[in-house]
């Protein structure tokens, strides 16, 4: 019997986010330097990079917390200049963060439904009686956040506050959340940092399926090199600030920079 | 109000499809099965059931599934694969429940010793894992699969969605010769189908596919569901492994005689907060469940206030006084039943709900033996739960505890029409209703597991106590002796070590040697909290097992099993000499339990040798290195140093001193 | 002797002796705790989305009193005056976040608190600029607010409840329960408890943080103007109001900074307490214990429960 699985076609799609010649600097510390990169429609791009690269702070440049000095970003065709996170994230781009920033004194359900947000149109008498359309808006957003918890597969956690829950599993439901958002991009902020192997391996599978399910965009930083090389289609490489290699896994695995840089350092 | 089982004048339901058209027709309005999906419960009743499985059984044929073919059944307690179980057997074929956790290896073997045609699965992870075999399995034609999620984009020649099928089904059935043809083929049933095969996990050896039959596996389920007086009123929550004998027997044939209801959990991870919403009134679990829910109330109490804590303690302490003997039916004074009702208001229901418990009628235990403190924990509370022993061979029931006349340390008289004999060297023996036909394609091991008048072989030695219960030992071939000649009975040394909450585990040695030592792994939930209490940090399971502050709680627990061992007769001289804590948690995965969670002593041996030869050569630590298999199947290597500690036994202590001291 | 006798014993026999003016004395504690938690509330609404310790919580409370009044009395019709009072709340909410809250995101806690001082005394003066520094009397009767009372005979003697009295816990415990509904069940509500737990978070899923700051300060100055209808109907209004605003903090020790909950208990705990106490401890050091009884029971709280009664306990772990 041969039912072999069919492999999603990559997708090489049409150009989502150009980043061009951004540069960033702290005071005199210059933390990003004329780097350039792109990210397709439909694909898995890691930036990586040795600590105090610059991938946190790229994040927070697309993300729009940061505001570069220098340099163009063009999302979805149109070139911004300054743009707010709550813009951002009407624009569609989901993030996750590097330690988790969670609304931990409510539950898990509550806080993927705040990823609906921006979905939620009635008005806000409405939304003041909760009743009427406003009602049958909530249910359906229920219904979707329903899709996510089952999606990830914490069911059990639903009703838990998530502060009290275990980093892996917070690191879940944080993901969770961004996935409400029905983002067009997803940034994902060291999404494996301080996870156990098997904890990495479910995250790795999540946003594998993610990718393959929803055809979400997800660009991706990470510390985990392997992870990285097995999850992505296309990598960054930054060191410095600058930007040291750009290519597929294969590509950078044996470029002599990175090697130098990132996997000769501190591997 | 009624029980199915009353309504069957001319003894004709004798196969489930029979059954099952019964309900639709006598109480097709009343819930058949429940599944909480995306956070709601969904519930078919017995019409919708009825429909349901008509339409699998149709789908099933026209993959050309016809008598005595084999279906395997793969995955969680879901409804689509409750149903898969009865269409198969509507249609006269067999079928085969395979463990769900099962590494592809073991579920190669079961498929193709069972002859597999078609495997019905839960979700991609089970269809990888059959893929990943599919090579070896030329007799395998189909794959149906349950949930969609990351399926669509594979290759569908022989894959199929269930959801789709049915559908397909549903608008062939739409043509009514062809659904009465279908309609018709559940009169071709006779008792004498094989009904089932379920696959024992066996402590040794491959496991054995153990054929049921029809008509002895609902003549079975009738004389319990009478003897627990069950209804189409009851309901209980289907939680337990599909392929395992308590599954097949407590949610499905009971279910299926009684007309009642059989709720699937969301996930394996929330059995605990649907309990809290179904309020099963039937339950089962195995002792260790009982354990570990205790032992998170408990730590939940300790983490409350002082008030709480106090009222807590107090009425629990008068439940263990009273709480048994009011259930039992016993006298008790007036004062201490209303004092005891207060407590029912204030700790007892609240404490029930909170574990799903509070409309439970009959619960039972079995499988291991369960600790007097824990059993009486749950009875005190007005928990009527009991204790049964079963086996795969006799579709489950062989002893059991009636209302009323129920102990912690025996397995209750032979359940109804069950025959039980004591061989002479001890194996407990019966004949049962739903004894099984053969073991599939074996009948070497099926005469073996018979005796010549047609008794079946437990394997267990047991003794009858004065009131006609029994009582279990161990498994008789594991009773050995030490070199001296002393009786070691490790199942009974390692169950009073796991009756501490902080152990988890415990293997015992001492079989031809001179004395005993055990391996132990710890409970890292108490243990954990007991380090958080006392200030020690620890990252890893490795790393807390190693500590010399857990040694030491730890070989106060040995010590303590050692003062209870000097007390009796037989067993003083089998204390525990030396102990050390295993550097990781034994694992079904890893072949050092059987999917039934029981440990597998020569296993053990064999894969610590290093640890073992330590126990025994007088060194303080030892070394090992071996391969461990994570949850997806990748290998790693794991490699520690070993404490090994000596702990003091006890003088043998004679009953004459005892009783002087008591005196 | 005789004294440990006044402070234990004598109290109670007062009480048990003449129940109507337990009664009495209950009635009006539940009152100005009533009027005490909703000051709190406003407290908390902000501490909780914005983390700053809104000094000028008291004042916006006088503030919005005296531009009701002063509206009227430069001959605006009542109910006009109040709906352009709560348009003055909306848009010193705006201007808050916009000349405040903006320009100081991310800075140190003390900063912001430091902004409410100065919010404080810009109040005090924007108000007396315009509308002049004489105490004013509420306009009770042209807001269709009760007066008089409702006596009871009863208990061997005379209650006398204040109909504005009964107005004003009523309309408290409206108040309370709408604020309560929108913010668990509202998705403005979900979005204040979500800035409140963690700015970024918040901005990543597309709150605007802007926005909510204006609601939350526009809801505390709404809360504010109801509070400053009710104490200015009991005495009248001026800027000596502030006094009472400032009982506000032993309530918020009390019931914990960011407790809504915490907020009502405590300003009942507080409204209550200090009016018993007044009246049945306070003649044995002579009176006027009332001012500074309400701190004295938050210190003994704060000893026992740093959280407060329901605050968030705080663990640091190491």
């Amino acid at each position: 019997m041969s039912v072999a699985a069919v492999e999603p076609a990559t997708a090489a799609g049409e150009t989502l986010l150009k980043v061009e010649n951004v540069s960033l600097s702290f005071g005199g510390v210059r933390a990003i330097r004329d780097v350039s990169f792109d990210i397709r429609r439909g694909e898995i791009r890691a930036i990586i990079g040795p600590n105090g690269a610059g991938k946190t702070s790229m994040l927070n440049v697309i993300n729009g917390f940061y505001h570069p000095q220098a340099g163009r970003i063009t999302y979805k065709g149109a070139t911004r200049r300054r743009m707010r996170p709550h813009q951002a994230a009407a624009q569609g781009v989901a993030r996750t963060f590097q330690n988790v920033a969670l609304f931990k004194g409510m539950t898990t359900l509550d806080n993927i439904l705040t990823g609906r947000t921006l979905r939620m149109h009635k008005s806000f008498f409405w939304q003041l009686w909760r009743y009427g359309p406003a009602l049958n808006e909530e249910i359906e957003h229920r219904k979707y956040c329903e899709e996510i918890i089952d999606f990830l597969e914490i069911e059990r956690i639903r009703k838990e506050p998530v502060g009290r829950l275990p980093y892996g599993l917070q690191k879940r439901v944080e993901l969770g959340r961004a996935l409400a958002m029905q983002p067009d991009l997803l940034l994902l902020d060291e999404p494996m940092a301080g996870m156990n192997l098997e904890e990495k391996e479910d995250m790795s599978r999540f946003i594998l399926d993610v990718n393959a399910e929803f055809g979400t965009t997800i660009a991706l930083i990470e510390h985990d090199i392997g992870v990285v090389m097995d999850l992505s289609d296309r990598i960054v490489v930054l060191d410095y600030g600058n930007k040291i290699a750009d290519g597929k896994p294969d590509e950078v695995r044996s470029d002599q920079k990175v090697i130098d840089a990132y996997l000769g350092v501190v591997h | 109000m009624q029980s199915g089982a009353s309504r069957d004048p001319e003894g004709a339901l004798d196969t489930f499809p029979k059954w099952l058209r019964h309900h639709a027709q006598v109480r097709g309005a009343r819930p058949a099965i429940r599944l909480k999906d995306r956070g709601i419960w969904r519930t078919w009743n017995w019409t919708d059931t009825h429909e349901s499985v008509r339409a699998l059984a149709h789908a099933l044929r026209t993959l050309s599934i016809g008598v005595g073919d084999k279906v395997a059944i793969v995955g969680a307690n879901r409804p689509a694969l409750y149903w898969g179980i009865t269409a198969a057997q509507w249609l006269r074929a067999v079928p085969v429940p395979v463990y769900a956790d099962a590494v592809a290896d073991e579920m190669a073997y079961v498929i193709e010793n069972a002859d597999v045609k078609i495997a019905l699965v839960q979700d991609q992870e089970q269809v990888d894992k059959i893929l990943s075999i599919a090579a070896r399995l030329p007799q395998l034609t189909h794959i149906l699969y349950d949930e969609e999620r990351g399926l669509r984009t594979y290759d569908h020649s022989r894959l199929h969605f269930i959801a789709e099928v049915m559908a397909k089904s549903r608008a062939a059935l739409a043509a009514p010769a062809m659904a009465r043809e279908l309609d018709d083929a559940i009169d071709d049933g006779r008792a004498d189908d094989p009904s089932i095969m379920l696959y024992t996990s066996g402590t040794t050896g491959r496991s054995k596919g153990v054929v049921l039959s029809a008509g002895r596996s609902v003549a079975a389920a009738r004389d319990t569901v009478e003897f627990d007086k069950l209804t189409d009123q009851d309901e209980q929550l289907a939680y337990l492994p599909l392929a395992w004998v308590g599954d097949h027997y407590l949610n499905y044939a009971q279910m299926f005689v009684a007309g009642g209801c059989m709720a699937c959990p969301e996930s394996a991870d929330t059995v605990q907060q649907d309990l809290r919403e179904i309020g099963p009134t039937f339950y089962f679990a195995p002792p260790r469940v009982f354990e570990s829910l205790l032992t998170r109330v408990m730590i939940r109490m300790e983490d409350a206030g002082a008030l709480k804590r106090a009222i807590f303690h107090h009425f629990l302490g008068l439940a263990r006084r009273w709480g048994e003997k009011i259930m039992d039916g016993k006298r008790v004074p007036l004062h201490a039943r209303l004092h005891y009702a207060l407590g029912a208001l204030l700790v007892y229901a609240p404490l029930k709900n909170v574990l799903g418990f509070s409309r439970i009628r009959t619960a039972y235990t079995a499988g291991e033996a369960i600790g007097q403190d824990l059993f009486s924990f749950y009875r005190s509370l007005g928990l009527n739960l009991k204790q049964l022993y079963g086996q795969t061979e006799a579709f489950l029931y062989v002893t059991c505890q009636a209302d009323g006349a129920v102990r912690a340390d025996t397995v209750g008289p032979a359940a109804p029409n069950v025959s039980l004999r004591l061989a002479p060297d001890g194996e407990v023996q019966f004949k049962s209703p739903g004894q099984f036909v053969e073991y599939y394609k074996d009948p070497a091991k099926t005469a073996e597991a018979l005796t010549d008048d047609g008794f079946v072989k437990t394997g267990d030695a047991g003794i009858f106590d004065e009131d006609g219960q029994l009582k279990i030992l161990d498994r008789a071939k594991d009773v050995g002796r030490l070199r001296d000649g002393t009786l070691f009975a490790p199942k009974y040394i390692e169950n009073k070590l796991k009756f501490f909450p902080n152990i988890k585990e415990a293997v015992a040695y001492g079989d031809s040697r001179d004395f005993v030592t055990v391996m132990l792994n710890i409970e890292l939930a108490s243990v954990g909290n007991w380090a958080e209490r006392n200030g020690i940090a620890y990252a890893s399971y490795q790393e807390i097992a190693a500590h010399p502050r857990v040694y030491a709680l730890i070989a106060e627990h040995v010590r303590e099993v050692n003062r209870a061992l000097a007390r009796e007769a037989q067993m003083a001289g089998a204390q525990i000499r030396r102990f050390l804590i295993l550097p990781k948690e034994l694992e079904a995965d890893d072949g050092e339990l059987t999917r039934t969670q029981k440990v597998r002593r020569g296993f053990i041996a064999e894969r610590y040798a290093t640890l073992c030869a330590g126990l025994y050569d007088g060194s303080s630590a030892a070394d090992i290195a071996t391969e461990v298999t994570y949850e997806d199947g990748r290998k790693g290597v794991l490699a520690a140093r070993v404490r090994i500690e000596d702990v003091d036994v006890d003088l043998p202590v004679s009953h004459e001193i005892l009783r002087e001291r008591a005196a | 002797m005789s004294f440990v006798y006044s402070i234990f014993v004598d109290p109670f026999v007062q009480m048990i002796g003449a129940p109507d003016l337990l009664v009495q004395t209950l009635w009006e504690g539940l009152v100005g705790g009533v009027l005490y938690a909703l000051i709190a509330l406003g407290f908390v609404l902000i501490f909780k989305a914005s983390g700053v310790f809104n000094f000028a919580q008291g004042i916006m409370m006088v503030f919005a009193a005296l531009t009701l009044v002063g509206l009227h009395e430069k001959g605006v019709p009542a109910f006009l005056a109040l709906a352009l009072t709560i348009l003055v709340m909306f848009a010193l909410a705006l201007a808050v976040e916009r000349v405040i809250l903006r320009p100081l995101v991310n800075q140190p806690d003390i900063i912001l608190f430091m902004a409410t001082f100065g919010l404080t005394y810009v109040l005090i003066g924007l108000g007396e600029l315009v509308f002049g520094g004489n105490p004013k009397n509420m306009i009770t009767s042209e807001l269709l607010l009760p007066s008089g009372s409702l006596d009871f005979k009863t208990l061997g003697g005379l209650v006398s409840l204040q109909k504005i009295d009964i107005a004003a816990a009523i309309i408290a415990s409206l108040m309370v329960a709408v604020l309560a509904l929108f913010f668990q069940k509202t998705r403005i509500g979900r979005a204040l408890r979500a800035v409140a737990d963690d700015h970024q978070a918040a901005l990543s899923v597309g709150i605007s943080l802007d926005q909510i700051w204006v609601i939350v300060w526009f809801t505390a100055g709404l809360v504010a103007l109801a509070t400053g209808i009710m104490w200015g109907a009991r005495s009248n209004v001026s800027f000596a109001l502030e006094i009472i605003a400032l009982k506000a903090l032993p309530v918020l020790i009390l019931g914990g900074l960011t407790s809504v909950p915490g907020a009502i208990v405590g300003g009942l705990i507080i409204g209550i307490g200090e009016k018993l106490g007044e009246f049945y401890w306070g003649p044995l050091v002579g009176g006027g214990i009332e001012s500074w009884l309400a701190y004295f029971i938050a210190l003994a709280v704060l000893l026992f429960r740093p959280q407060g009664l329901f605050g968030e306990k705080i663990i640091e772990r190491i």
